[in-house]
């Protein structure tokens, strides 16, 4: 017990310490910085077992092999994180962080327009600062998500947020970085009181909803050809489609809706696609290797659509995809306050069959690639953000995935939240934590 | 024969009358006939076991006047001579809504708007509106020519007829299908009760769960017998006399599928009852069990059409489970029959009634006896239903009923003729149809045709053959007199029509060329057809392969039940959760179900040895808190203590063994959260395969749900009315519960302190399963189990609880119990937490990721519990979570998944720790347990393997393999030519407590 309430005091105090009810947002990176000694996952494959990370004014400026490279310190605060582990910060894609916040009330909930095509709403203007749920992702790791709209047959522009910041502004790190997009279902899913179970029975309108999402890009790259013209908010919002500064992430499952979906885009002439979803993707993984098209799964952690299905399909599905040469990385569709679970749906990967530093890809640079922002995070490489943590040990695993250090361009920022404040604020109350 | 065509003619065209009812007006001069009628030389099936040759049948008016083989036929009646013909009682169908108004279905209205708390019947009828035993068929009944001709021609002659709206659906009535009306049609009322598990119309909230459904049933039959023993009454209720009065008759169940035979057999068996039960035609799948019930069933033939499976990726939403239903629905009767089940089959069910003969000849290939067939369609539905003395076999003074076939009843070939119905004929085919078949020449205006008549008579399909290889299409009608034949000439425009009669010869007739000229022509016969290679499908055809019934019948079944093995797993890391803590390198030897040594090199000759090397054995996982394996969760009614969950256990939920196959090994099935007070739980071990009652674990405690917060007081719908709406309320609810048993166990105890002499003239008070329910929590009987969120209405539940001088035995979910754990501790209630679950509704937001070891250090009994069917199965990683967040000890960490729910439910005496004596219930796994790497590679249960990783992996290849066969033979059945039916993707619901009935996000 001593050794335990050791422990905890230990965890607790070696983070810089904020008792507020959020922790202070901190302050930009105020000299160079060396972490030294680490197990260095990069997040590209690559290891370094004993590792030299060096970073300043939120850049990484080192990422080498202590044993081959020496680099004068000098100047340099230098953390000692020998026996840890050091990771990029994880990648959370396709999120609603901070458009909603306790979802059974209405009140709460900013991430849902009115309408079908609303390609020119911005997430990012509505983001959240003060949600509890950004202090409960870094915590385990996750230090960038995405968040998006939902709803609609078009939702609307996500942006990457850090998950740190003063406001909106202050948390951004890329804004409209995606346009996301539900394709219409083939199939309609409805109840049978009779039978107390799901039946599906054909979409009627699948081809004329289809044949409208194909005008909408249509016409929005004709649009974006013309010089002088009547300024089209919904046409002018997808324009970043057409020249590859946008990823159009499209959501479907059902393996004809995934072909004909990405088919579509391509049509349209849309640069960068990823499907998030696809839980049928593997019956059309060798088109989906083809195209280049990366696929973002729901969390590992979920049941198979099918009582056939293989029991163990969600867990083994990254496995199976990554085999079939498709690009995979993680999401979690269900809940936001499930979604700091995101490393152990990479776990859950590993055990069945991922290697580690491919599953860490699913959760970093994957997801960076699939989101167009690999050139600044999802990797430990020179040149790109300093956001990157340090861990007691695999931070894929429950047990070891103890947070020491963590960086957001640079900024050392607050681990304990709220959470760990009434976790300190209740252990006292019981002598349970002096 | 003249007499014959006359017969019917006279019928057909006169509607004329055997007997006109003496109280009718009468617009016309008297005209009653005898009604006395001969069939001769007849092959007359007196009843299925006694067929008589040669026979002859009399009948007088509507009444069998004699049946014999030697008999002389009277002077005065219309003899027809039915040589080579067959005579049989004719069918009756004991599960129908014949003549009764269409039920409108009531489109589910979950638990969105508001409650209807009262039953909206006007009159004084039962409290609830889905008891309908008041009913009664005979008083709506009116005869639907339409219906009753589809069913004459498909040999029926009576039919029971129910209306299937209710839970208590009242009484049916025996009904004929004449045409005459409705005094002739109408044979007996008031014949069976009926009661169904189906709500029906009933718009009152309450009940809406299966289990509710089997609830309002049992507290029926109670407040009947309290009812009914008062005199006078106690108030009007014309339900329950009615009830009452219906208890003598036969008593037909109708169930929807093999779980719910057994449910409402158990039903009956609560008092008595044994009801006829009507099936959904799958009891193949569990034959053991309904055999045991020692119903009588009444059998659909309902069976499905094929799948279109020409699409792989479409294929692929069509499930295992009715793969192989489609194949094997066919034997059910079979296999029914085999096992000695008395059973009558009914045309209920199926979506064209012509269906019916052409599926009973599927299921007689597939093994049913024809005189069983016939059994089921005649003696048995009549000896059931008590009409025998009127229908059902060919004796002197039951009504005339029968039908007149060209051959054996079930043969493909045979033609029934007549069906007579109350003494009177309904034609269906001629009986002397005349045969055309054969080789004829054509001659039409100079030209010679040869025209081919082939096919049975009355359905003669005709064409001319051009040369061998080519052949015209023939339009072509025969009556017995006259033809039409129309044809085009090859490479002519326009057709020829011609009309004409038959000769001994042929035809001759006139008719109009293409361009309108009148011709004369004649056809010659000049021989027979020849016979085609018609070779019948060779037997090994016929005999294809089936399937075999799997355990459960569901995609990963298994083929036969794992037995209880002798297992010696040597050199494990063992997780004994006792005072030995953590053992490297341990043998552990299981046998007759128990753990029966635990040790260092251990020897055992009968044993299998499991090399554990590298693996760790712990005690199997127990989720306190889980909805897997029952067909529903939730009530309504905001003290639903008398619903039992165990009434409703699933046997074919896939999420059985998916948790399964994440060690779990029990689990505490538990009501939803609906209600304050909720209902009865069930403690089920997960033994994947084996009959429902045989899910639940024998002799445990008897557990109830209880529940708090904004689900109680239905914060979600905001046009709920139901008390309780606040807090303040929930609390009220419990007050009154307790408060009245304690007034309900005064009134037994006084009843029961009462002299033998003195308690026949005392009133027995109404048993009330709410009020006892709540009385076995006040003595210590029955345990709650409180779905919990914020820290005053922890608090508050202790208090009522001390005030009644009893104890919570557990809070689940508490996710504030960390503000209170001291009080807790001190009430000596268990905590059964999420690990991390909060914020995704207001009462969990202040939830935190530390909540279990705080209460664990604070001295409560602590368990992590999933709520659902996903997290249910990685349990492992859920108690990982306390170690990494509040960095408990490992061992403490996986108590909570085993030991400490095993304390909380009371089993702990025989589950929860790998100690010598305790059941065989433990799992092997790859990695530490707490780790994310960790797999289950064998769950064991009583010592039997339900869960091995190798196994599953064989019998995933298996169930491809069987999908494989199957389609393909059903893509041979759409080839050709057969319907096919679109696979729906059929998923079930995945129950969870926080959903409420799961009715309000399926409605949105």
């Amino acid at each position: 017990m001593k050794k335990l309430i050791f422990v905890l005091f230990v965890a607790l105090s070696i983070v810089h310490l904020a008792w507020a009810q959020k922790p202070v947002p901190a302050k930009p990176q105020s000299k160079p910085i060396a972490l030294t000694g680490g197990v260095a996952h990069i997040g590209n494959g690559q290891v370094i077992l004993n590792s030299l990370i060096t970073f300043d004014k939120g850049k990484l400026t080192a990422v080498a092999d202590a044993t081959v490279v020496k680099v004068d310190l000098s100047g340099y605060e230098i953390i000692n994180i020998a026996g840890k582990h050091v990771y990029p910060g994880f990648i959370l894609p396709s999120s609603q962080v901070g458009l909603q916040e306790v979802s059974s009330i209405r009140a709460m909930s900013d991430n849902s327009e009115a309408g079908e095509m609303n390609p020119n709403v911005r997430a990012v203007i509505s983001y959240n600062a003060d949600s509890e749920y950004p202090p409960s992702y870094r915590f385990n790791g996750v230090l960038l998500a995405e968040s998006t709209p939902t709803g609609g047959t078009i939702s609307g522009s996500s942006s990457l947020m850090e998950m740190e910041g003063w406001n909106w502004e202050d948390a951004l790190h890329s804004a409209d970085i995606a346009i996301h997009m539900n394709w219409p279902p083939i199939a309609r899913r409805q109840f049978d009181f009779n039978t107390f179970s799901f039946s599906e029975s054909p979409n009627k309108d699948y081809e004329k909803q289809v044949a409208t999402l194909e005008n909408f890009f249509t016409d929005a790259s004709a649009y974006g050809k013309v010089s002088s013209k009547e300024i089209n908010l919904k046409l002018e919002a997808v324009q970043g489609l057409f020249d590859g500064k946008k990823t159009l992430m499209i959501h479907a499952n059902n393996p004809k809706e995934i072909i004909e979906s990405v088919r579509s885009a391509q049509r349209a002439g849309i640069k960068r696609i990823a499907i998030v979803g696809g839980l049928g993707s593997l019956l059309v993984a060798d088109f989906l290797k083809e195209k280049k098209i990366p696929v973002i799964l729901p969390a590992t952690h979920s049941l198979p659509a099918r009582t056939d299905d293989d029991i163990d399909l969600p867990y083994k599905l990254p496995y199976l995809l990554t085999q079939a040469g498709v690009v995979v990385s993680i999401y979690d569709e269900g809940s936001l306050h499930g979604a700091r679970n995101l490393p152990f749906y990479a776990g859950t990967a590993v055990a069945y069959g991922v290697d580690k530093e491919d599953a860490l890809k699913m959760i970093t640079s994957n997801t960076a690639k699939a989101l167009g922002v690999d050139n600044r995070v999802g990797t430990l490489e020179v040149g790109k953000d300093a956001t990157l943590f340090v861990s007691a040990g695999d931070a894929l695993d429950y047990r070891t995935n103890i947070l020491s250090h963590a960086f957001i361009s640079g900024k050392l920022i607050t681990l304990p939240g709220n959470q760990q404040e009434l976790y300190e604020r209740y252990s006292k109350k019981y002598g349970q934590m002096k | 024969m003249k007499n014959r065509i006359l017969l019917c003619v006279a019928f057909l065209l006169s509607g004329w009358v055997a007997l006109a009812q003496e109280t009718f007006p009468r617009n016309d001069v008297k005209d009653n006939r005898a009604g006395l009628y001969a069939f001769t030389n007849a092959t007359l099936v007196v009843d299925p076991q006694t067929t008589l040759q040669n026979a002859t049948l009399l009948i007088k008016g509507n009444r069998i006047e004699q049946v014999g083989a030697n008999l002389a036929v009277p002077k005065g009646y219309v003899i027809t001579d039915l040589k080579g013909k067959y005579i049989y009682p004719s069918l009756i169908d004991m599960f129908t809504s014949y003549g009764l108004p269409d039920v409108e279905r009531v489109r589910g209205r979950g638990f969105g708007g508001s409650e209807q708390m009262e039953s909206a019947t006007k009159g004084a009828y039962n409290a609830n509106q889905a008891i309908r035993s008041q009913y009664n068929a005979a008083d709506e009944f009116t005869l639907h020519a339409k219906t009753a001709d589809e069913l004459r021609k498909l040999g029926f002659g009576a039919v029971l007829t129910s209306k299937a709206d209710g839970l208590a659906r009242g009484t049916s009535a025996f009904v004929s299908l004449s045409e005459k009306n409705d005094n002739t049609a109408l044979i007996k009322q008031k014949v069976a009760a009926n009661y169904s598990l189906e709500k029906g119309t009933s718009t009152q909230t309450y009940p809406t769960s299966m289990m509710g459904f089997i609830a309002l049933l049992r507290q029926t039959y109670m407040d009947a017998e309290w009812f009914g023993s008062q005199s006078p009454r106690p108030f009007s209720d014309n339900s329950l006399e009615a009830w009452i009065q219906n208890q003598r008759l036969p008593q037909v169940f109708a169930a929807t599928n093999w779980m719910n035979v057994l449910r409402a057999d158990k039903l009956g068996d609560e008092f008595g009852i044994q009801y006829i039960i009507k099936g959904d035609g799958d009891e193949y799948k569990r034959i053991a069990e309904i055999k045991a019930t020692k119903a009588s069933l009444i059998i659909p033939v309902n069976f499905p059409d094929a799948y279109d499976v020409e699409d792989p990726f479409d294929a692929e939403k069509v499930s295992l489970a009715d793969m192989k239903h489609w194949e094997l629905a066919p034997t059910n009767l079979a296999t029914i029959e085999k096992n000695g089940i008395q059973f009558a089959i009914t045309t209920s069910g199926l979506k064209k009634t012509v269906d019916f003969l052409p599926n009973l000849r599927k299921a007689i290939e597939n093994g049913l006896t024809e005189t069983a067939a016939l059994k089921a369609l005649t003696t048995t539905p009549a000896q059931l239903l008590k009409v025998d003395d009127q229908v059902g076999s060919l004796k002197k003074g039951l009504l005339a009923n029968f039908i007149i076939t060209s051959g054996k009843l079930f043969d493909e070939k045979t033609i029934i003729h007549q069906n007579w119905v109350q003494g009177e004929p309904y034609s269906i085919k001629p009986l002397d149809t005349r045969d055309f078949s054969g080789q004829y020449n054509l001659s039409v205006n100079g030209q010679t045709y040869n025209l081919e008549v082939t096919g049975e008579a009355g359905s003669h399909k005709t064409k001319i053959k051009v040369n061998d290889s080519t052949s015209l299409d023939v339009n072509s009608t025969f009556g017995n007199d006259l033809i039409t034949i129309s044809f085009k000439p090859h490479k002519q425009p326009g057709s020829i029509r011609l009309s004409g009669w038959s000769e001994t010869t042929g035809w001759k007739g006139k008719g109009q060329l293409a361009d309108g000229t009148w011709i004369t022509w004649t056809g010659t016969r000049t021989g027979d057809v020849q016979a085609k290679d018609s070779k019948k499908p060779a037997d090994n055809d016929k005999k294809e392969e089936l399937g075999k019934v799997i355990y459960p019948f569901t995609g990963h079944g298994y083929p036969a039940l794992p037995a209880t093995e002798t297992l010696l797993i040597k050199n494990a890391t063992v997780w004994t959760n006792e005072s030995d803590g953590i053992l490297k390198d341990t043998d552990v030897l299981l046998k007759d179900g128990k753990i029966s040594k635990i040790g260092k090199n251990l020897s055992e000759a009968s044993a299998k040895i499991v090399d554990g090397t590298g693996k760790h054995l712990t005690a199997g996982i127990i989720d306190e808190h889980s909805h897997i394996g029952v067909s529903s969760i939730n009530d309504v009614a905001a003290n639903s203590g008398m619903v039992r969950i165990g009434d409703n256990i699933d046997a074919e939920s896939i999420n059985v063994y998916r948790a399964l196959a994440g060690g779990v090994v029990a689990v505490q099935a538990l009501h939803g959260s609906a209600n304050p007070i909720g209902g009865q739980s069930a403690l089920i071990k997960l033994r994947w395969g084996e009959s429902p009652e045989n899910y639940k674990i024998q002799g445990a405690d008897g557990f109830i749900k209880f529940a708090l917060g904004e689900n109680v007081k239905r914060s979600s719908n905001p046009s709920s009315i139901r008390y309780p709406q606040s807090r303040m309320g929930v609390e009220q609810v419990y007050v009154d519960a307790f408060t009245n048993a304690r007034e309900y166990e005064k009134k037994w105890s006084a009843y029961n302190g009462l002299s033998s002499k003195e308690k026949p003239l005392a009133l027995k008070p109404r048993r009330d399963l709410v009020d006892e329910t709540m009385l076995e929590i006040l003595n210590k009987k029955r345990f709650i189990s409180c779905h919990s969120y914020v820290q005053s209405e922890i608090n508050m539940l202790m208090k009522v609880a001390e005030r009644f001088n009893f104890r919570v035995n557990t809070f689940t979910h508490i996710l504030e119990g960390y503000k209170v754990a001291d009080k807790m501790a001190e009430h000596g209630v268990a905590a059964s937490t999420f690990a991390d679950w909060w914020n995704y509704k207001w009462e969990v937001r202040y939830a935190i990721p530390y909540n279990a070891a705080i209460m664990h250090r604070a001295g409560v009994v602590t368990a992590i519990n999933s709520d659902d069917a996903e997290m249910g199965r990685r349990l492992n990683q859920e108690a990982a979570k306390s170690v990494k967040y509040a960095g408990m000890s490992e061992e403490d960490a996986w108590k909570m998944v085993t030991l400490n729910p095993a304390k909380m439910l009371h089993l702990d005496n025989q589950m929860g720790s790998i100690k010598a004596g305790k059941s065989a219930d433990v799992v092997l796994w790859n990695d530490h347990p707490l780790s994310v790497y960790a797999k289950p590679l064998k769950t064991i249960i009583d010592g039997k393997v339900y869960f091995d990783v190798e196994k599953d992996e064989q019998n995933n290849k298996a169930l491809e393999s069987e999908r494989a066969r199957i389609i393909q033979k059903m893509k041979n059945v759409k080839k050709s030519g057969m319907p096919t039916q679109r696979g729906d993707g059929r998923s079930q619901l995945q129950f969870h407590c926080d959903d409420v009935l799961g009715y309000e996000t399926v409605l949105d």
